[in-house]
């Protein structure tokens, strides 16, 4: 073995992503503050467009999980893939290709979904050009690993790269799938499925999101970090097989638990509860096998802020794991969903899982980047406990609130009433729980603040090394295996093999899901009634989806008592045909809108729009003077009916044609019943708040059955 | 003791089968009544129950226990005293420390040099420590829990779909609130509701009318009218009596933007706060909207002659004669 070669580390752009993690962490968070802030004082808007909360909610999940947590993955994997593979990056281009088209990508998101660019698909948010450039980006990061892969010294691939390679392969899949859509114009596009095939992808995607963007690459981190903190062996190899392919396996399958009691099929809902309690063991896998590595280690763990920060991570891991498949099941799920109980649970897996660590990985990496001490423990600890409390303080209030908003939608009198019938009443009840998981923001914040400082100092200490000099004894030297060893030890020396065996495991679940959804008819009965939108109400959807009202109202009436009492007649899936992007959502900050049709009058709307206290007094909605401001843009709506055409909805031959005059057609006469109420603007056919009142006037009122009496 | 344990298997699993008869009655009964769990005779039956089986598995245990012991006592006499004094001289571990030993299955720090893998990661090695067996087993229960509930819900179709979840809920609901109603006094409709004038009833009215009514959003908060009609004037579109304004809070207009609010108010809260709104008469806010309709005149053929429809035709008798 005296074959030895001699090769350096890139840490350059180790350094590169760090910083960046650090600074889209301060955004990400911040943002988080603002909108949160927003449902106790609705005027921090500040009465501007851009910064009102329907469209910063996007920005602040965005910035979280891509900038944020996405650049703390890449920071982790070109860390510590180069060291478990013994090798340097493979190409020096590829690694700032990467790094740069993250980061213009993370700027075109900052610009865009301000602006009300969106496809309104959660956490897919961005417009098409933008998908091209992520899929380019993400294509060249994949390059680069299996390059780097493909040229190691270490012969066997260790857990952690595991899970990068099932990440690569599973983000690629999911982020074409969700993004199938034919473009209107440069911003603009409508998916290929609509209405419940497109709600059914669209939470594959959003539910394997969390699985595979902020789980499995972070589970990679911590087989590296943890153990290298800790300076321990990793508890059971035996464990690492089992929980990695049993958790790939089943993640992908579990994306219905986010259309519990929707119009999705009753088949395939229970395939996402029953695949979400069989998702336990393999999580608590990736838990167990952190914290029992831990073993012989414990006494550390009171003095090292790294390893207090993963300890809590790996915890907070396990218990948000358990509680996920709690959520998927129905009775309770019909608790949770649409509530807070949901933002609380995905905190406590953001704040605490990827947050903490990503704080105990910056703490860990920065004085070995920069060939120093931390500079200062106290202040590491300062944060940890800061932030733990931040943690609870953010979550409590939450459960609190989304438990106690549940249980008054429920509530009925016994003669038969709903005990809280205006909706309003079951939100002011909580903002006092908002202002406390405001609270619990700037707590961890403040803590963030204070872990900048710290590793600004560090950095001021130390110096930087730019090529890390390492030696290791080439390819050539690798022993030749056919004796006796562990049956797994075989695809740990073929990593092409494990991309397609990792490809297999994560296809399986979402061919079985979506293939019967989007191939056979009969899964969406047709209702007879249901009539495309027209192209005014198609604009005032389009504002809808600009002004990102779906992120706090439902389009989607549970089948309860408690809900067809409130909204009406629960949905239908053969009402959502023509639905480009659905627009169901996942949380009723504000009430349910799918039978909104019809229930008041068109001034109403207007009025409400205007200010929404005038209608519904102590409201949170902020108000949307613009939409009475500025004038409707009909210069895309041809196009868009031919898009749409193209896509399948039944508009008449020809219809591109005179779609805008029939739209000035109903323009008027919205305009003139909100003359007949007194609203006074001579140039209110024009203005796009005509088109929303048609949209909304429009919803639901497909299969409404007629007014039971009136004159 | 053997022989006792031997007697007692075939008596407790009489036991357990008698019990089940009883189960088997009980559920028939229940068919009468609809919450069979309310049922307290099943509750004590299923502790019974309860308590049958678990004596059943400890005697089985024990018996279990017994042949372990008769086995060890025949290698004893094989190997000779010597072996026994060793095996009684280690120390005994308590049943938890045991079943925790069972349940992790995990090799002591002090000897993990044992199951250190020879490879390793940057300096990262591996240990072989088992999969810990009450996480096995927590997998297999969560998989039979899946397959069960798949078959009972798909397969069997005996779970219940979420439509028909609802309509049980319904069914449930409904019989539930017309038993609660057949307990209270006469409903108010719009066939018998009368106007209400005691003070209290008029502010209760008031309150609904600014409160959760919302009414003033498109009425004005004086009954001025703004979105919808001035209703302190005397003229009305859809009738100015108690009856008929009843009746159009009840079921509203909703070609013209009145909602109808049956299902959010109770028939007294309507009956208060259509009540409020005909006290409105005459008062002549500020910024009245014109008058839209047709000029009320009290028809007396279908009212009772009682004091209150003759105040409200005295007030209508001066709001005429100030708007003319």
């Amino acid at each position: 073995m005296a074959q030895v070669e001699k090769f350096s580390y890139d840490n350059a752009i180790v350094r590169k992503f760090t910083y960046a993690t650090i600074v889209f962490g301060v955004v990400g968070i911040l943002v988080g503050l603002i909108a949160a802030l927003q449902l106790v004082f609705p005027s921090l808007n500040l009465g501007i467009p851009e910064t009102t909360f329907g469209r910063i909610r996007p920005l602040h999940t965005n910035a979280a999980i891509f900038a944020f947590v996405g650049n703390g993955i890449f920071m982790g994997v070109y860390y510590s893939l180069q060291r478990l593979l013994k090798t340097r990056m493979y190409s020096k281009f590829l690694s700032e290709f990467h790094f740069w088209g993250w980061q213009a990508i993370i700027l075109a998101a900052a610009i865009t979904l301000p602006l009300g660019i969106t496809s309104a698909k959660e956490y897919a948010e961005l417009e098409w050009p933008i998908d091209i450039a992520i899929a380019l980006v993400w294509v060249a990061f994949g390059v680069n690993m299996f390059g780097t892969i493909l040229k190691r010294r270490e012969q066997h691939l260790y857990v952690a790269i595991w899970f990068y390679i099932a990440t690569w392969v599973t983000v690629t899949v999911l982020h074409i799938g969700n993004n199938l859509e034919l473009p209107v114009s440069l911003w603009k596009s409508y998916p290929v499925f609509a209405g419940v095939q497109d709600a059914l992808i669209q939470w594959w995607y959003g539910h394997n999101a969390v699985a595979f963007f902020l789980t499995t690459p972070y589970l990679g981190l911590m087989y590296y970090y943890l153990p290298k903190a800790a300076n321990r062996p990793v508890y059971s190899y035996k464990l690492s097989i089992i929980h990695f392919w049993a958790l790939i396996f089943i993640y992908i399958w579990a994306g219905p638990h986010h259309l519990l009691y929707t119009s999705l099929p009753d088949w395939a809902q229970s395939l996402g509860t029953v695949f979400s309690i069989m998702l336990i063991a393999p999580s608590w896998g990736g838990m167990l096998n952190g914290l029992l590595t831990l073993r012989g280690a414990w006494d550390r763990v009171r003095q090292d802020p790294v390893l207090k920060f993963m300890v809590v991570a790996v915890t907070a891991y396990g218990m948000a794991t358990f509680e996920g498949p709690m959520l998927s099941i129905k009775s309770v799920n019909a608790i949770s969903h649409y509530t807070d109980w949901t933002i609380g649970h995905v905190h406590i897996g953001t704040l605490g899982w990827n947050g903490f660590l990503t704080f105990g990985i910056l703490y860990w990496l920065l004085p070995r980047l920069f060939n120093t001490k931390l500079h200062s423990q106290k202040l590491a600890n300062a944060h940890f406990w800061i932030g733990t409390l931040g943690i609870l303080f953010y979550a409590i209030p939450l459960y609190w609130a989304g438990w106690t908003q549940s249980l008054m939608w429920k509530q009925f009198t016994p003669d038969g009433f709903l005990q809280y019938g205006n909706f309003l009443e079951t939100v002011t009840q909580i903002i006092p729980m908002y202002a406390l998981r405001a609270l619990g923001g700037t707590l961890y914040v403040v803590g963030y603040f204070v872990m900048i400082y710290n590793l600004v100092k560090t950095i001021q200490a130390g110096s930087f090394i730019g090529d890390e000099e390492a030696e290791a004894p080439p390819a050539s030297t690798w022993a030749v295996h056919t004796g006796k060893e562990h049956w797994h030890r075989w695809i740990e020396r073929r990593p092409v093999q494990m991309l397609i065996a990792a490809t297999i495991a994560i296809l399986i679940g979402g061919i079985v899901e979506i293939f019967p959804m989007a191939m056979i008819d009969d899964q969406v009965p047709k209702i007879e009634s249901v009539t495309p939108y027209t192209p005014l109400e198609l604009e005032g959807r389009d504002i809808y989806i600009r002004e990102g009202c779906l992120g706090c109202h439902s389009q989607m009436v549970r089948p309860f008592r408690s809900e067809t009492e409130r909204y009406g007649e629960y949905s239908k899936s053969g009402e959502f045909i023509y639905d480009r992007p659905f627009l169901w959502g996942s949380k009723r900050t504000g009430p349910d809108l799918h039978r909104v049709g019809g229930k008041y009058p068109d001034s109403w709307h207007y009025n409400h729009m205007l200010d929404p206290e005038t209608t519904s007094p102590g409201s949170i909605m902020p108000p949307y003077p613009w939409l009475l401001r500025d004038e409707l843009n009909t210069g895309n709506t041809a196009a868009k009916i031919r898009a749409l055409q193209t896509l399948g909805t039944p508009y008449p031959e020809g219809y591109d044609q005179i779609a805008v005059d029939d739209l000035q057609k109903q323009a008027k006469i919205v305009a003139d019943n909100l003359r007949k109420d007194g609203i006074d603007d001579d140039k209110l056919e024009e203005k796009e708040i005509v088109a929303l009142i048609a949209y909304l006037q429009k919803l639901g009122t497909d299969i409404k059955p007629a007014p039971q009496a009136g004159n | 003791m053997r022989n006792k344990t031997l007697k007692l298997i075939p008596a407790a699993l009489l036991l357990l089968l008698s019990s089940a008869n009883a189960w088997g009655q009980a559920a028939g009964e229940a068919g009468a009544t609809p919450y069979f769990y309310d049922n307290m005779l099943s509750y004590g039956m299923l502790a019974l129950a309860a308590v049958v089986f678990i004596a059943t598995l400890t005697a089985l245990y024990n018996l279990l226990n017994i042949m372990v012991k008769v086995q060890q006592i025949r290698i004893y006499q094989e190997q000779g005293i010597e072996a026994y004094q060793e095996e009684v001289s280690k120390p005994k571990e308590s049943i938890f420390q045991r079943l925790y030993k069972r349940m992790t299955s995990v090799v002591p720090v002090e000897k993990e040099e044992d199951i250190l893998f020879d490879h390793e990661y940057d300096g990262i090695r591996e240990l072989d420590n088992v999969l810990p067996p009450w996480w096995v087993a927590m997998f297999y229960v969560t998989i039979a829990f899946g397959v069960v509930y798949y078959t009972y819900y798909h397969f069997t179709g005996a779970g219940p779909s979420s439509a028909e979840e609802y309509k049980m809920e319904m069914e449930r609901a409904e019989k539930a609130v017309q038993a609660y109603l057949a307990t209270q006094a006469n409903q108010v409709d719009e066939t018998n509701v009368e106007l209400l004038t005691d003070e209290q009833a008029i502010a209760a009215g008031k309150a609904i009318y600014e409160g959760k009514g919302t009414c003033f959003t498109c009425h004005g908060m004086f009954g001025e009218g703004g979105i919808g009609p001035n209703m302190t004037d005397p003229y009305w579109i859809h009738g100015g009596g108690i009856k008929d304004l009843f009746k159009t809070v009840k079921y509203g207009v909703p070609e013209k933007g009145m909602i109808s609010w049956k299902d959010q108010l109770k028939p007294v809260e309507m009956q208060q706060v259509s009540s409020y709104i005909l006290s409105l008469q005459g008062t002549n806010p500020p910024n009245p909207k014109e008058p839209q309709g047709e000029l009320y005149q009290q028809v007396d053929n279908a009212a009772p002659a009682d004091t209150s429809s003759t105040e409200v035709s005295e007030q209508k008798g001066d709001a005429i004669g100030m708007s003319e």
